[in-house]
């Protein structure tokens, strides 16, 4: 595996996946509250044309929403309420930390191409899209994006996303939901290589009732590793190292190792109905998005 | 506190290097390249689970904890110094003695004892360790050095197999004075002071042998350890023919008796058919029965069967087959040359001129002026005679032959004659010389004598209060008699008498002695049979140069006459009858059959022990129980097991 720069001179978004993207929106397998109109469904009663509940009348109330036929037949007065059309909250979180500066192309960079092309998604719905990093000084200045004329603004954000930010995920995503108190559709990208584990960053994000995607990604040389001989393995963001003499069988047992990793978290996140997808940097995201994210009823 | 030094310095050498190597291994780490990775959660997670999860891994923490054990199982086992019996040799210098004799031929052991015996030695050999050498002798009756010391184990090896066996009988005698004598040099020195008498070189002497040797005199071993394996089985089977002769009969020499005797050497009854051939073809045969240590006597009659071979086969198969044939030579009877040279004497001219005398003398009777004639001195000095008789006379140098001097001393040193004096009176005679068997000389007188001084080897037939008054003396192959006294005398012209012995009855007896003594029944044969080894003295009738003689392999083999004047046939090796002529290819002119008739190479129950004068050697029990050590082997084995632990520890080796 090598080591390279997270930058690339091409475009995080291409115009032919922006013609994708274009026609794909959202989709959240919840209904959320979100702040302003949009073209969502909510459960705060509201003004719209889709019948939700009555209630009695009590005096004050909006004589306009009284259903006469109800107090025809029933000689009593009561009060259509109808779901109010609100906007989704779309969160994008980024694990910059330096594990994710490895594979051609890096996994950061990967991870921030997904996260474009989904904020993209949802800023063409006029969806509120907040793209941020887990940890570093980028999680605190995220910009919160609505519309399509933000998407410079998105893609300026991610550009200057640098790895090396290295630390917990449960505590990058404890201070995310602290500040950021709505609820909607949050989609991890990382590759989830936390020595502390990832089952409390998703459990925080469970408790807030998001809608959870976790986008596991790896690059092909963790996949499949093309190590021989006597190594010792340093870690990149810890340097802590491990001392192995490669050998087939110890490639096999990695490999059962990762299997089981990835079977175990995909595992968790279905039992609490988190989606995950694990994914290799080898994959197009255009595919990415339009058929696994599709599969997984992210987009649609 | 005192060490034994059990390495050599290059082992030591490499020993030290063991601590150097220890620290390195201790200090040395294997390399690893470094290579940083995105995490090493998921390495340190299969590591983990190889730990927890793998049969293989969960020994690998044992196999180290047995490894350690293993290592220092093996400490503690060197620390025992295990050892084992091996046929390593102790000491710096070994001989290796192999009896060659006649009694090794037996098969109760191997092919041959002899073959058993030179396997042990070859065994011997490769225990032998760089540093050590080691000599090869053979000894039978005779010893020879046939590898003189070498630390070359295959050069000793090859020197042990070349060795053959010998028909010869047992003498330890030579082969342990010669060994000894390189242990213990001082003692051939003329002076125990002596200092440059070579250093003793002490020496173990192995000696493979079923131990049929003579008690070794005067013999000390000094700095020879000796060390006697005996070969062979303890009841060996073996029936010999221990005598075998064959006499014509004097009075009728168409008719000839063949008598053999026969001895059960074994430790059962032997049923045995005894054939007798002549020139091969069998004449009789006869069954005997013996008992264990018993002997048994055999005769046949033959009738006017000429001359040739008899030959006295045992039809039985036992431990020792060359004692199990024997031979005699049936020669026809020959007349004894006799030439008597006297100025006058009746009564000795009658004594060999009887009928009797007539069938076994040849008399030829000349005067004391004979002595200076070129026939004389021809015929004496090839062998024309078989005995001269001087009577008071004296040749000036002695003839080819055997010799009676009555009267006078022959001009040889060591004979010499006291003054005349008289009457002698005889006071013993050797009755159980050939010479006086029968001869009774108590009645009879002499006038006057002298006392007869011979030389060494010599034996007074007669003695007299004034000496010996007979004697008889070798010389070379013949022997000489002197007669202290004349038997006529002639005093101012007159013949008279000096004794009365010619009318006495021992006095026909004596010269028929002498003529069958020293006269045909030396000079065609010394005795019926000639043991294997021994050399022979030939004569011929006529005055030849070369003999030829045949062996009983056919081999032709010419002799010359020797400076003596005779023929000496030394090569008696093989058992069997050998022809002699006077021409390569002309007719035989006499036989003579080499046997072995040893009783002592016939008995072959191995000795318990071989006895020196002052002490003996004990049979051992094996060959050479020395202790091979293994604490080495086992030291070596722990360090490995440390670099096998060191392997696993480090490399981490992983199934």
């Amino acid at each position: 595996m090598a080591r390279t720069m997270a930058r690339l001179d091409t475009s995080l978004l291409p115009p032919d996946l922006l013609a994708k993207l274009e026609r794909l929106e959202l989709v959240s397998r919840k209904v959320f509250r979100g702040r302003l109109k949009g073209e969502r469904r909510s459960r705060r009663k509201g003004q719209s044309v889709e019948f939700m509940d009555y209630r009695n009348y009590v005096p004050g109330d909006d004589l306009r929403f009284l259903d006469w036929n109800l107090y025809a037949r029933l000689d009593k007065l009561f009060l259509t309420l109808f779901l109010e059309e609100e906007d989704l909250h779309f969160y994008a979180l980024i694990d910059s930390s330096e594990s994710m500066n490895f594979g051609e192309p890096t996994k950061l960079f990967v991870a921030k191409q997904l996260a474009a092309a989904l904020g993209f998604v949802g800023l063409c719905r006029a969806d509120r899209v907040k793209l941020q990093t887990i940890a570093g000084p980028h999680s605190l200045n995220a910009p919160v994006l609505r519309g399509r004329a933000n998407l410079w603004r998105m893609l300026d954000y991610l550009n200057k996303l640098e790895p090396g930010h290295n630390g917990p995920l449960a505590e990058g995503v404890r201070q995310f939901c602290l500040r950021n108190t709505g609820k909607g559709i949050v989609v991890l990208i990382t590759d989830l290589m936390d020595k502390s584990g990832y089952e409390a960053a998703l459990r925080m994000l469970l408790a807030r009732q998001m809608d959870v995607y976790v986008i596991h990604v790896l690059s092909p040389a963790e996949l499949d590793p093309d190590l021989t001989g006597d190594l010792r393995l340093v870690d990149c963001e810890d340097q802590d190292f491990t001392e192995v003499t490669v050998s087939r069988p110890l490639l096999n047992r990695y490999k059962r190792t990762l299997a089981a990793f990835v079977d175990g978290a995909r595992e968790f996140c279905t039992r609490r109905g988190i989606a995950y997808l694990m994914t290799s940097t080898a994959q197009p995201v255009d595919r990415l998005v339009s058929q696994y994210l599709r599969q997984r009823g992210l987009v649609r | 506190m005192s060490f034994i030094n059990t390495l050599a310095w290059w082992q030591w050498s490499l020993l030290g290097l063991v601590p150097i190597g220890v620290v390195l291994l201790y200090f040395l780490k294997l390399k690893r390249r470094p290579l940083e990775v995105p995490s090493t959660y998921l390495w340190s997670r299969t590591l983990e689970d190889l730990h927890v999860n793998s049969i293989w891994q969960r020994l690998r923490r044992n196999l180290l904890l047995l490894l350690q054990l293993l290592m220092l199982a093996m400490i503690f086992l060197a620390l025992t110094r295990p050892g084992w019996r091996d046929n390593a040799l102790v000491g710096e210098r070994f001989i290796f003695l192999l009896d060659t004799s006649a009694s090794m031929q037996a098969t109760d052991e191997g092919p041959s004892r002899l073959e058993a015996a030179k396997q042990q030695i070859e065994s011997l050999i490769d225990g032998m360790k760089p540093g050590q050498t080691g000599m090869v002798l053979t000894s039978s009756n005779q010893s020879h050095v046939e590898q003189p010391y070498t630390d070359n184990r295959r050069l000793l090896k090859n020197r042990v197999r070349d060795v053959q066996a010998s028909n010869r009988s047992s003498d330890l005698d030579e082969a342990l004075r010669y060994a000894a004598g390189l242990a213990n040099p001082g003692r051939s020195a003329a002076s125990a002071q002596d200092v440059q008498v070579a250093e003793p070189m002490p020496a173990t002497i192995y000696l493979f042998s079923d131990g049929g040797f003579a008690t070794v005199p005067s013999f000390f071993l000094g700095n020879l350890e000796p060390k006697y394996y005996p070969i062979g089985q303890p009841e060996p089977d073996n029936v010999a023919i221990l005598a075998f002769s064959a006499e014509r009969n004097v009075e009728n020499p168409l008719q000839t008796q063949a008598y053999g005797r026969v001895e059960n050497l074994g430790a059962q009854p032997a049923d045995v058919e005894l054939s007798l051939l002549f020139n091969g073809r069998l004449m009789d045969a006869t069954r005997v029965v013996i008992e264990p240590g018993a002997t048994q006597g055999v005769d046949f009659e033959l009738h006017d069967i000429g001359e040739g071979v008899l030959e006295l086969r045992l039809d039985r198969a036992d431990d020792l087959a060359v004692d199990n044939v024997a031979y005699a030579c049936v020669n026809m009877p020959r007349r004894a040359r006799v030439l008597l040279v006297t100025p006058g004497n009746d009564s000795l001219q009658l004594c060999l001129t009887t009928q009797e005398a007539q069938r076994v003398v040849e008399l030829r009777v000349a005067e004391p002026g004979f002595l200076a004639s070129e026939e004389y001195q021809r015929q004496a000095q090839t062998g024309g005679y078989d005995l001269v008789i001087y009577d008071r006379c004296v040749p000036e140098a002695q003839p080819l032959a055997n010799t009676l001097f009555i009267g006078r001393v022959p001009k040889l040193e060591g004979w010499s004659a006291g003054p005349l004096q008289g009457p002698p009176i005889i006071v013993d005679t050797e009755r159980i010389h050939p010479l006086m068997q029968l001869v009774e000389m108590g009645d009879v007188r002499i006038v006057e004598g002298f006392a007869v001084t011979f030389p060494a080897g010599g034996t007074a037939l007669i003695d007299a209060d004034i000496g010996a008054l007979m004697a008889i003396a070798p010389r070379d192959s013949f022997e000489d008699v002197v007669v202290g006294f004349e038997i006529v005398t002639v005093n101012e012209g007159r013949t008279e008498i000096n004794t009365n012995w010619p009318i006495r009855r021992a006095y026909p007896v004596f010269f028929m002695n002498l003529v069958r003594y020293l006269g045909g029944g030396r000079t065609t044969l010394a005795l019926p049979w000639v043991p294997p080894g021994k050399s022979v003295s030939l004569n011929t009738s006529t005055p030849v140069d070369r003999l030829f003689v045949t062996a009983p392999n056919r081999e032709v083999l010419e002799i010359l006459r020797e400076s003596t004047g005779e023929f000496m046939f030394t090569r008696t090796e093989l058992l069997g009858p050998y022809e002699v002529r006077e021409q390569r290819d002309g007719a035989v002119t006499q036989r003579f059959a080499v046997n072995l008739f040893n009783r002592r190479e016939s008995q072959i129950k191995p000795a318990e022990k071989i006895e020196l004068e002052h002490e003996s050697i004990p049979a051992e029990a094996s060959l050479e129980q020395s202790r091979g050590e293994g604490w080495r082997w086992l030291l070596l084995l722990a360090l490995l097991v440390l670099c096998v632990e060191w392997y696993v520890y480090n490399r981490r080796v992983y199934v």
